[in-house]
């Protein structure tokens, strides 16, 4: 993905309050512009939000979304997170046909 | 050009910037179970959580539980929604339902959500105004008025440790915050801003700043640091 390993360095560097965020700030707005450090920006604030949300709250996973992230959540540790406690059903493995599907 | 001062961003984003205008003084207004005084005294006291000293030691124990002690507050509020605030905003990834349901005997389920909600929508503002190295906005006005104290129709127990609507057409992101209307219009409307931005969230091609792939990737990181399994 193109910029994709800088993203993520901000995006790291942002939730942690890394002291490099000014630099790896810089290196996005040159890489990316100034309208996409601002959407890179939104989007990281947008999820501490939604993630504490969803954590405060205890929400499951929709049926969609168990059944699209069934054959990974292992693999990748994510059920071994303690959020995953709320959630009663793995869901089955299964694709959605598009974006809405996953919460269905 | 830098991003460096509040007239740069509004400048360069002005829908954001003037909806955060709006979104944060509807923080300060009276809520439908806290006052308007208490809303910005919780505000407050999220922004001491990243300054305290047991919030910083439970976070680097191996379960917060291991570490007793007093947070270092800023406020009257009642001390569990004191602990509440804390947690959400330091290590919202180890909450967990025991510890909720503690919190929500002692204050409310109804006061438990708004007062997350309130928490969530601020941090998403304040942690936009630290990824640009802006400054942090000053503390709302408090709003006059009472509580009005009214629970919602059609909210119940669907699984979550909080009631939420019953009607199953949203997701349950999308109603975790059911339970306060009044309060999740505002939750609401900065996740569209920052995120979803209406029907653009069906689509797999944005024409934004960054594309999809790249906005995913982002949440991904973010939620993965943050250890959400949601």
């Amino acid at each position: 993905m193109t910029n994709g390993d800088l993203l993520v360095r901000y995006a790291e560097s942002a939730v942690r309050g890394d002291s490099d965020l000014p630099s790896v700030r810089k290196e996005v707005e040159l890489a990316v512009g100034t309208h996409g450090l601002i959407e890179a920006a939104a989007t990281v604030s947008a999820f501490e939000g939604l993630n504490r949300l969803a954590d405060a709250t205890g929400i499951q996973l929709d049926a969609g979304l168990a059944d699209e992230s069934a054959d990974f959540r292992t693999a990748l540790g994510l059920d071994s997170y303690s959020g995953a406690a709320s959630t009663t059903s793995q869901g089955s493995p299964g694709r959605a046909a598009d974006v809405m599907g996953i919460f269905r | 050009m830098t991003l460096t001062s509040d007239a740069a961003a509004i400048e360069l984003n002005e829908t954001l910037a003037s909806g955060h205008d709006r979104l944060w003084q509807g923080l300060g207004e009276c809520g439908t179970w806290w006052s308007g005084a208490e809303r910005v005294a919780a505000i407050a006291e999220a922004r001491q959580a990243l300054r305290c000293e047991l919030c910083k030691a439970r976070s680097e124990a191996l379960t917060p539980a291991m570490v007793a002690g007093d947070h270092d507050c800023v406020s009257a509020l009642p001390a569990p929604a004191i602990d509440l605030i804390h947690r959400l905003t330091t290590d919202p990834g180890r909450l967990s339902n025991d510890w909720a349901l503690r919190v929500i005997d002692a204050i409310t389920e109804e006061a438990y959500v708004e007062l997350a909600t309130v928490i969530c929508v601020q941090y998403v503002i304040d942690s936009f105004n630290r990824c640009l190295d802006l400054p942090l906005r000053d503390l709302p006005l408090a709003g006059d008025g009472s509580p009005s104290q009214v629970r919602p129709d059609g909210v119940g127990d669907v699984g979550a440790w909080v009631s939420q609507a019953v009607d199953k057409s949203l997701a349950n992101v999308s109603r975790a915050a059911s339970l306060v209307p009044d309060t999740e219009i505002l939750w609401r409307e900065v996740v569209q801003m920052h995120y979803s931005r209406g029907a653009q969230f069906a689509d797999l091609v944005w024409d934004r700043g960054l594309s999809r792939p790249q906005v995913e990737l982002l949440a991904s990181t973010v939620s993965a640091l943050n250890e959400c399994f949601y």
